[in-house]
């Protein structure tokens, strides 16, 4: 059964900088490429866990004034930082779990895209780094 | 040492000590936060000067 209202308190930063209120979705991808470890002898395909290759999309209301979406993002492209999603307010718990990927890349930031009569959005996309789980608060 | 600008990244006028990983360069880019020099303390009475033997 459905158990989760997402994300209706969830806090979102990159790189230190609070962007929960321009924010409207998340996905955090943890995965590892799959390695083929199947031999002679196996009746099936068999993996083995490789590289972390985690992943972070968010979509954000775009804007270009002071602290907000554009300022925080423009320096960032072509480099790594830490994206933190915290599913609720408040310190972590099991049932509350904040996720962090430390070092992740922005390959590219969409500068302009808009419809006439419509908030403008983007989505950007921070790949590789490492992933951490916090289910405890300092 | 940097000083949090913006409430987006904490506190207005508190020291902000950046994480591992984090990109302190866009955080100054974007004035979010601003690099603050610690003043020199005035020197006290009490310190002596040696006086020019020549």
């Amino acid at each position: 059964m459905a158990t989760s209202t997402y994300l209706s308190n969830p806090v979102v930063t990159v790189n230190s900088v609070d962007l929960t209120d321009q924010c409207t979705a998340a996905t955090f991808t943890h995965r590892f490429d799959s390695l083929e470890a199947t031999s002679f002898g196996d009746t099936a395909r068999n993996f083995v866990k490789g590289l972390g290759n985690h992943e972070v999309t968010l979509s954000l209301y775009m804007s270009y004034a002071s602290s907000e979406t554009y300022a925080t993002l423009a320096a960032l492209v072509g480099t790594a930082t830490n994206v933190e999603i915290k599913t609720a307010t408040g310190t972590p718990s099991p049932t509350a779990p904040n996720f962090v990927l430390t070092g992740g890349f922005l390959s590219e930031l969409p500068v302009i895209n808009s419809t006439m009569g419509e908030l403008s959005t983007v989505d950007i996309t921070f790949v590789g780094g490492d992933f951490a789980v916090v289910t405890a608060g300092p | 040492m940097y000083t949090i600008v913006s409430p987006r990244v904490g506190t207005p006028g508190e020291e902000y000590t950046p994480a591992e990983g984090t990109n302190v360069e866009a955080l100054l880019l974007g004035g979010f936060i601003v690099k603050t020099v610690k003043a020199k303390p005035a020197s006290s009475k009490d310190d002596k000067i040696e006086p020019n033997k020549e």
